[in-house]
């Protein structure tokens, strides 16, 4: 299993190689360092949310609801900060709080009334986006102090700083799935939920956590996208969440779950951050490239299934 | 005989508790904002409500019929979108009007057996099919048309905006369609296998269907739907837009499972999902004659597909 | 009288295990041909063959002695043949009417369904079937088992067959609806229906069977007319084998009361439970299919917690409410469906074997990938198991080294009380052998262990004491000097004899 994953990774590798060869030699605006970090920095929002939604999948569920809770963290960082007067520190942690208990919204509808994630995310996905526009009114809110954009558009050590705020959450979420209980118990939920009860693993306890950190670090790239764009506005995030699960499913996490990683899903975000890019320098507007995605999205788990059956009994 | 009518009585409540439920929200809706602002009654806003409507009622016929299976399609607001402007487009070319009708029908109904037979052959999830046609479709909307409207259709194209003694004709569609779509489900063994695939696919394979011919056969029918409502959409007003109405997709699925299409397929009715879109119309209104800022309408629906799914799931604990 | 439906020396193999080994078996008119056999004897597999599932690899079928070949079920259905499987193929939420017909609806002279047709005819069946209180417009969810079956038997009856093929019929059945089914299959075969009918219940084949059938590990051992069998010619042909088949057991000194169930009930499924069991006893736990066995195990293990009675360890009142905290408590459960409860056949000897113990591999936050392997190559070694290193695969393995896997999980865990539910289901004779030396091993180093197993005479050869369950009570207790196939198995299927006459 270990070997096909690698498999997976290293075709990967050299497809990703490949397509940065091709992009760099068709524009010399590509290769500089300063594209690879302003991509970087525009990556680094959907790359957060894909961290959590790796666990997710791997879990066998999945979370439609990011984009949404996104969009309504933006909302009340605004509402709080702007209406309700509240310093922007404390107006922003309780955003991300707010966040995560979105996210445990989801974990208890999951597990205490056993409706399957698809549906219940569907349903989110509209009551949390419902709740932001309700909330705002469609009125933004901007003026935010200049200290607060350090955190979406400035760098640290020249390095964009929502890029080393991913890559410590990466570093970090990899360190849990890959060394710790918590993330042998996520595979197992996902490769055989039945069988990882019985073994006396806590299964509803780490799902209700899976879901619960889905929405915190939602909230928390709601926080960075603020800060990047300098306003809010309810519709902030929309298809997040199809981004996010592409990079996941491209990385080599199985839709059915029981297989993937964190390292696979950082390649799946590179890779479709360097497509982006690569199709907007050629000249391809914005919406060309939702289409990419989208037909990223259905060949990559077609592979992947081609994997599956090649490779399981 | 007495116990003969009560009997039936009790069946039909029992089928259809559901769909008397939405109705009997609908009237008590038209009653309590009506006492507040009679001019809810007005012709022009029941119009709105009924007419303006009907494409959701329309494309939710279809998207119920691939709940009841066991499927789920969040591409259909994208392909209303697209199938809008291909009918527009032919229309400005000088196309003759019934092909400006007829192609995207037909486009539509491609399109999804496409997606039907991918979803059935390959067993990837519909959520992640649909979810990647729907990039696929509103992207390339956007890029093939640059964001530019269609403007200058001839005369003869708006189909909903003529009327047929006096009533606007997409309430015919939507009333006809439901109509027989509902007598169809009741009648033809090709409809049951719809709900026998979507209750129980290995024992309806047993029983002789095809879960994967079945899969297809409804993605085309709610291609077909789809095809309609794209119709009713682009002819209401005189420019199609390129853009889709924001979450027309999940519009459309809240008013199938609202309507008692469980959402882990096997049951519910179209007649149900049809009350329902008429329901958020009415509900939309009222907000707006209530003087409720409309912006909450979105957290209504969300909540309603959430209590709706909470209910299902605990009617279905305790019966197992 | 030519048979409706002929086996003839049919033989079937799924992938190199022989399933069916030259059966012949045949049903008549207006028969009850009863069909027994213990687990894994080829009940199953002939069913199948009847039903059109699966094709015999060798061997003829008949039908109404001319010869036939079932491309599918449906063929076998349109033959005349219909199935009443244990997993009733329903559709939860039809109603009654439409799933007796579904797929087979009464039409209109224009093609619609006949609804009114339908609902009377389904109204006739279940008339029929005496059961005029099912009303033909519930939803399948809202039905009891027994109500639900009667639902398959309308189904099949829908079709005018002629063969009926029951598949334990009375297993999750209470005593009234029992009754009320063989008094539905005495009617069928009245209207010339045959049936043949699989059950492990002799009381109920004595009062139904006009003939009956043992199979045998795959093997045809003999029909014979209901009036020339006894329980024990019966019992003895369904077990065969010499029950002086050495069992490596070693008499180890008996300790201490370890654990303790005083009228232990959950739900309606299991009642009034009681016993001891002491540190280094096997305790033995006979029954039939369906008599509480494993759901007293999942009682004890805290997957389904009790809702009665009491259980103590070391002589204090415990609550066991959920897996993890019956693994705290030193007990530990090899479960009966190995590939589905016991392992994850995706991942490797390595990641199985560590599952339940991961807390006490790790060093601060991480898994301690070196005590991981040792560990994994510990049990490999200690319970012998066949394999390439501890990163193989499991799902690569033979069903008895698997089992070893699942029991190295579970010894990780240092338990003092293992229940093990069919410890050598499915495993070739030689792995038995190790895995019963395996236990003997346990008990002697002080393990309490539970045997939940349908085997006679592994229980016989393996348990210090027997305890027999009949329909979720104990009914029964043998020491080891006591326990005979002969006492042990009219215990298993006595309740019923008075009952059912």
């Amino acid at each position: 299993m270990t070997r096909a994953l690698l498999r997976h990774e290293t075709i990967f590798a050299v497809i990703l190689l490949a397509a940065l060869a091709l992009l760099a030699s068709r524009s010399d605006r590509f290769f500089t360092l300063d594209n690879m970090l302003n991509q970087g920095r525009l990556m680094a929002e959907v790359g957060l949310v894909a961290l959590p939604m790796t666990f997710v999948i791997i879990t066998g569920g999945i979370d439609l609801s990011v984009g949404s809770t996104l969009g309504l963290v933006a909302i009340l960082l605004g509402v709080l900060w702007h209406n309700v007067g509240l310093p922007l520190p404390l107006a922003m942690v309780l955003g991300v709080a707010a966040g995560g208990l979105a996210g445990l919204g989801n974990g208890f509808v999951i597990t205490r009334f056993r409706v399957p994630p698809l549906i219940a995310t569907l349903a989110t996905l509209a009551l949390y986006r419902g709740l932001a526009e309700g909330i705002s009114q469609a009125r933004s809110v901007r003026g935010y102090p200049e200290w607060f954009y350090v955190l979406g558009q400035g760098d640290a050590a020249g390095v964009p700083v929502q890029l080393w705020v991913f890559l410590a959450a990466a570093l970090l979420a990899g360190f849990i799935l890959t060394f710790t209980t918590f993330g042998r118990t996520t595979y197992a939920v996902g490769a055989n939920e039945v069988a990882a009860r019985f073994s006396g693993l806590h299964v509803d306890r780490a799902k209700l956590l899976i879901y619960t950190a889905s929405g915190l670090v939602a909230g928390l790239a709601a926080v960075i996208f603020v800060s990047r764009v300098s306003t809010t506005r309810s519709d902030m995030g929309t298809g997040v969440e199809l981004d996010a699960i592409t990079a996941v499913v491209l990385g080599g996490t199985s839709i059915f779950g029981g297989r993937g990683t964190i390292v696979g899903t950082v390649l799946g975000l590179i890779l479709i951050q360097v497509l982006k890019n690569g199709l907007a320098l050629s000249g391809v507007k914005g919406d060309g490239t939702i289409v990419v995605i989208g037909a990223v999205l259905i060949a990559s788990t077609l592979l992947s299934n081609l994997f599956r059956r090649d490779g399981n009994g | 005989m007495v116990w003969a009518s009560t009997g039936r009585v009790a069946r039909f409540l029992q089928g259809y508790g559901q769909e008397i439920v939405v109705a009997a929200a609908i009237l008590v809706l038209f009653g309590v904002v009506d006492a507040v602002n009679p001019r809810f009654l007005a012709p022009v806003n029941l119009n709105t409500i009924f007419s303006g409507n009907a494409y959701i009622a329309v494309a939710a016929i279809g998207m119920s019929l691939v709940i009841i299976c066991g499927h789920i399609d969040v591409s259909v607001g994208s392909l209303i979108g697209v199938l809008a402007v291909i009918a527009g487009t032919l229309a400005v070319k000088g196309y003759p009007v019934w092909v400006a009708w007829a192609v995207p029908v037909v486009a539509g109904v491609a399109c999804n057996a496409a997606i039907g037979a991918l979803i059935a052959y390959s067993r990837i999830p519909s959520i992640v099919v649909t979810l990647g046609m729907m990039s696929i479709l509103r992207g390339g909307l956007i890029s093939v048309t640059g964001g530019t409207w269609i403007t200058n259709m001839p005369a003869g194209f708006f189909i909903a905006q003529m009327r047929l003694f006096g009533v606007p004709l997409p309430v015919y569609f939507m009333l006809v369609l439901t109509a027989i779509t509902a007598f169809w489900m009741r009648s033809f063994t090709a409809a049951r296998a719809i709900y026998a695939v979507g209750g129980n696919a290995e024992a309806a394979r047993t029983t002789g269907f095809s879960p994967e011919r079945t899969c297809i056969f409804v993605f085309a029918l709610h291609g077909f739907f789809a095809g309609i409502a794209a119709l009713l959409f682009a002819t209401q007003l005189q420019v199609i837009q390129s853009t889709v109405p924001a979450n027309l997709e999940l519009t459309v699925i809240t008013a199938s499972v609202i309507g008692g299409v469980s959402i882990l397929g096997g049951t519910g009715t179209v007649i149900g999902s049809t009350l329902a879109a008429i329901l958020f119309g009415t509900i939309s209104s009222s907000l707006i004659f209530l003087n409720v800022s409309a912006y909450w309408l979105r957290a209504v629906l969300g909540l309603m597909i959430l209590a709706t799914v909470l209910v299902d799931m605990a009617r279905r604990r305790r019966s197992a | 009288m030519t048979a409706i439906l002929e086996l003839a020396h049919v033989s079937k193999s799924f992938a190199g295990v022989r399933a069916l080994q030259d059966v012949s078996f045949d049903v008549q008119q207006g028969e009850v041909h009863a069909l027994l056999g213990e687990n894994g004897a080829g009940k199953s597999t002939l069913i199948r063959i009847m039903a059109g599932v699966h094709a015999p690899d060798s061997g003829e079928i008949r039908l109404a002695g001319a010869p036939v070949r079932f491309g599918s079920p449906r063929a076998a259905r349109e033959a005349g043949i219909a199935t009443v499987y244990q997993e009733l193929l329903l559709f939860p939420e039809l109603t009654v009417a439409e799933n007796i017909f579904l797929g087979n609806e009464p039409k209109l002279a224009w093609g619609g369904i006949d609804w009114r047709t339908l609902r009377r005819q389904a109204r006739a069946l279940l008339d029929r079937l005496d059961s005029h209180d099912l009303d033909i417009d519930t939803n399948i969810a809202s039905l009891s088992v027994a109500n639900r079956q009667r639902v398959e038997i309308a189904k099949a009856l829908s079709r005018e067959a002629r063969v009926l093929v029951m598949d334990e019929p009375t297993a999750a059945l209470a005593d009234a609806d029992v009754r009320r089914l063989m008094d539905v299959v005495r009617r069928l075969r009245e209207r010339g229906v045959g049936i043949v009918y699989v059950s492990h219940k002799l009381p109920e084949i004595f009062a139904l069977a006009d003939r009956v059938t043992v199979l045998r590990d795959g093997g045809y051992v003999g029909t014979i007319p209901i009036a020339q069998a006894s329980e024990q010619s019966l019992v003895s042909m369904m077990v065969g084998r010499a029950i002086d088949r050495l069992f490596p057991k070693e008499i180890v000194p008996i300790g201490a009361t370890v654990l303790e169930l005083s009228h232990v009930g959950h739900l309606d499924e299991v009642h009034d439970i009681s016993f001891a069991l002491r540190a280094g006893e096997i305790l033995g736990i006979a029954g039939l299919i369906g008599s509480g066995r494993t759901e007293v195990a999942l009682t004890i293990f805290g997957i389904t917690p009790a809702t009665s009675g009491e259980i103590r360890l070391d002589g204090k009142p415990v609550t066991i409410a959920s897996a993890a905290a019956a693994r705290t408590l030193g007990i530990a459960y090899i479960p009966e469906d190995r590939g589905q409860q016991g392992l994850i056949r995706s991942q490797t000897i390595r990641e199985n074997i560590s599952l339940a113990v991961l807390d006490d591999l790790v060093d601060g936050l991480v898994i301690n990938g070196g005590r991981e392997t040792a560990l994994a190559k510990k049990f490999i070694e200690l319970l012998g198991v066949r394999t390439r290193g501890p990163e193989q695969l499991v799902r690569q393995l033979s069903g008895g080294n698997q089992q070893k896997v699942v029991l190295g999980k579970w010894l990780a865990t240092k338990p003092r009380i293992l229940i093990m539910d069919e410890p050598t289901r499915g495993i070739d004779v030689g792995a038995k052998a190790e895995i019963h030396a395996l236990m003997s091993r346990l008990a002697g180093e002080g393990l309490a262990i539970l045997m939940i197993s349908s085997e006679l005479p592994e229980v016989l050869g393996m348990s210090d004491r027997v305890l027999v369950m009949s329909e979720g009570r104990i009914v029964a207790e043998f020491d080891r000097a006591a326990a005979t196939a002969e006492v042990v198995g009219a215990a298993m299927t006595g309740t019923r004899a008075a009952e059912v006459a």
